[in-house]
């Protein structure tokens, strides 16, 4: 059951995502591309196993024999902390150029953008 | 001054530790001495002639280590040939692994002289108000990434060292902050973060799949899929989200869009790192997952080309990515070359020449992915003819940086005369084109000359045509670009240049570097030989990574 929400929380997150990366606002495609890297961040999350983890489905935890408590995967844990570092940094990045680009062009239209060289 | 005795401290105290065995500080050395000077360089923002010391001293250092590796590790007689280091001296798969074999060291040395020469470049370029701004930290964080990616054993710091590359070649995209250049950086930056979040997915997907993320543990499980208990199907379609993401970083069509706006956006000297470094990693990335670590995996792939009774079939992930590869890189090629050839200004020109040139390096790899009897042969061709299109296009780059600063242009139409204006610039810029087009002696020659052999080899006549029509758009667009620059009468512009000798010297260097190459081709030879070899030899990578069993950890405990 958990594994079809978070399935279907993902693949939304990627429809959003995209539907707002095709937009012609440059705030609408910063927004998309900040959904889709939370959509990959909530997927990285779930390749550690939803199930509670053991020796099997857990492959760090092996380590340890078979006195394995019940608990997430750490390491997904710890690259989806490193990826959400980065990606907030992006998006700050991506917001803070889209305000210039504003300021350079008056306009955060895409297809006005275009037309200038 | 005293961050850069510190700078220059740590090469010592590094070349003072030699490898022992197959485990060597030497392999931190050039990712702690860039970051020392990044850090170095930041600090010293209010003393810019303290700065620019600083960031010399940095690049001059790391050269030193990047030239102690490649002596130590690879080619001195009782090299190891390959060398590790875990960060925190936790065993692999559990830590952090740094590597280095004869093709990370390979690919190093390239960036290494491509980066001083852009280094020194840099300070004749930039106006006094310039050097006080984040230049030369943003510089070395550049280099840093690029160090990281090709030392990293693992694929989520591939990530990361490929996120730090690309946060400071952004704000370079960025730098002269017009509205051109700020467009061009939105795009750039909006396309490399979603690139991350598939590189991201590829890597979650591994994980879950295999149940590891260092490069020689997976290499190890992927070879024998039953004895961990993994089902290695659905790592042929992961691998396919990586090569669109590393075929993205290195220009190949369908992914070339972003490189034209954004190469003539940057300031020249960086646009000569981007298209000899940042291009190179995707390059390295492909060449070490195809053949270091995906290469054993047993996985029965059968592709039907649509439209046709043709089918690709084998048992390795490798067919699929030699057949992708070899559109990829056939577009490329098609694409860069006839869109260089009607470009306005010389960056166009050389922009859209990098495009065709990664699919020159493409060909090879794809040759060597498809044909496991030429798999030796086309690897050392791929890597001579990225060599050559270091040396060449940083040097083209660069000369283009030297006529902008002296005649404030590089449009082709405002452009003349500019052999007779700078006799020392034109024979640099010449033997860059040469190089480009493949005339011997040059480095240029020996590339083109190993791709055509391993295309002639593998037999096939449309690829042999493909090279032949890629070599004369290369003629065609370097002799326009030549004829209309570099001949005929001399413009206002070019009549008034101020031509600055430093810069000048610079590309007179690496002309000299080119001829060098292709005189001593010998050495070099020998060098890519070795890197191919350490490439393709999947089993000496895992057995110097050595990842430990899981359950062996414990009763090993923490004196591995």
């Amino acid at each position: 059951m958990t594994a079809v929400v978070l399935a279907a929380v993902v693949g939304a997150l990627f429809a959003l995502g995209t539907f707002l990366l095709l937009r012609r606002d440059l705030i609408r495609v910063v927004w998309g591309l900040a959904i889709i890297s939370q959509a990959a961040n909530v997927y990285l999350l779930s390749m550690g196993g939803i199930a509670a983890g053991t020796a099997d489905s857990v492959p760090v935890l092996a380590g340890h024999g078979d006195h394995v408590p019940e608990t997430a995967d750490p390491l997904v844990q710890a690259l989806v902390l490193t990826a959400i570092v980065i990606g907030f940094g992006m998006t700050a990045f991506a917001l803070v150029l889209s305000y210039r680009v504003y300021e350079e062009h008056d306009t955060l239209d895409v297809s006005d953008l275009g037309d200038r060289e | 001054m005293t961050i850069s005795t510190l700078t220059a401290d740590t090469a010592l105290v590094t070349l003072a530790a030699l490898p022992a065995g197959t485990e060597s500080q030497l392999v931190i050395a050039p990712m702690l001495i860039v970051l020392v000077a990044a850090v170095g360089s930041l600090l010293l923002s209010r003393w810019p002639r303290a700065r620019i010391g600083v960031s010399l001293a940095g690049g001059a250092a790391y050269a030193i280590a990047v030239a102690a590796i490649d002596w130590y590790v690879v080619l001195a007689p009782d090299a190891p040939g390959i060398a590790t280091y875990q960060v925190g001296d936790l065993p692999a798969p559990f830590g952090i692994t740094l590597v280095v074999d004869g093709l990370s060291a390979f690919m190093l040395t390239m960036v290494a002289v491509l980066g001083i020469a852009s280094l020194i470049f840099s300070t004749r370029v930039l106006p006094e108000i310039d050097r006080r701004s984040y230049y030369f930290p943003l510089f070395h964080f550049l280099a840093l990434g690029v160090t990281g990616a090709f030392l990293t054993g693992d694929l989520f710091n591939l990530f990361v060292w490929f996120e730090v590359m690309l946060m400071a070649s952004y704000i370079f995209v960025a730098y002269y902050g017009g509205p051109q250049h700020t467009r061009a950086a939105f795009w750039y930056v909006a396309l490399n973060l979603l690139a991350s979040a598939v590189f991201l997915l590829a890597v979650g997907g591994i994980y879950a799949t295999t149940g590891t993320l260092n490069m020689a543990d997976l290499s190890r499980r992927l070879a024998d899929p039953a004895a961990y208990g993994i089902e290695p199907a659905p790592v042929v379609g992961l691998f396919a989200l990586l090569l669109s993401v590393f075929a993205i970083k290195a220009g190949l069509v369908p992914f070339q869009f972003w490189i034209p706006t954004a190469y003539r956006a940057a300031p020249p000297q960086i646009t000569a790192l981007l298209a000899g470094a940042t291009k190179k990693v995707g390059i390295y990335a492909i060449i070490r997952l195809s053949f270091t670590v995906f290469a054993d995996a047993d996985v029965p792939v059968e592709l039907a080309v649509p439209g046709t009774e043709l089918a690709v079939s084998g048992d390795s992930p490798l067919v699929f990515v030699g057949s992708a590869l070899f559109v990829m890189a056939a577009a490329s090629i098609l694409v860069g070359g006839v869109g260089a050839v009607g470009r306005e200004s010389i960056e166009g020109v050389l922009a859209y020449s990098s495009i065709a040139q990664v699919g020159f390096i493409a060909i090879p790899v794809a040759i060597a992915a498809t044909a496991p009897e030429l798999r030796h042969l086309a690897v050392v061709a791929a890597l001579v003819y990225a060599l050559n299109h270091t040396l060449a296009k940083g040097l083209l780059f660069l000369a283009v940086g030297a006529v902008r600063s002296a005649t404030g242009t590089s449009r082709l139409a405002d452009l003349g005369g500019l052999a007779g204006r700078s006799p020392p610039l034109a024979i640099g810029f010449f033997v860059g084109a040469l190089a480009l087009v493949g005339i011997p002696p040059l480095s240029g020659f020996f590339g083109k000359f190993l791709v055509f052999d391993a295309a002639a080899r593998v037999g096939s006549a449309p690829v042999v045509g493909l090279l032949l029509l890629g070599s004369l758009l290369t003629i065609a667009y370097m002799t326009r670009t030549w004829n209309r620059s570099f001949w005929g009468v001399q413009t206002d512009a070019v009549e008034n240049a101020a031509v600055d000798g430093v810069q000048v010297g610079v590309v007179v260097a690496l002309a000299v570097a080119i001829v060098a190459v292709g005189v001593g081709f010998e050495p070099v030879y020998e060098f890519a030989d070795a890197a191919a070899t350490a490439a393709l030899d999947s089993e000496a990578y895992v057995e110097a990574v050595d990842p430990i069993e899981p359950g062996e950890f414990e009763s090993e405990g923490g004196e591995h």
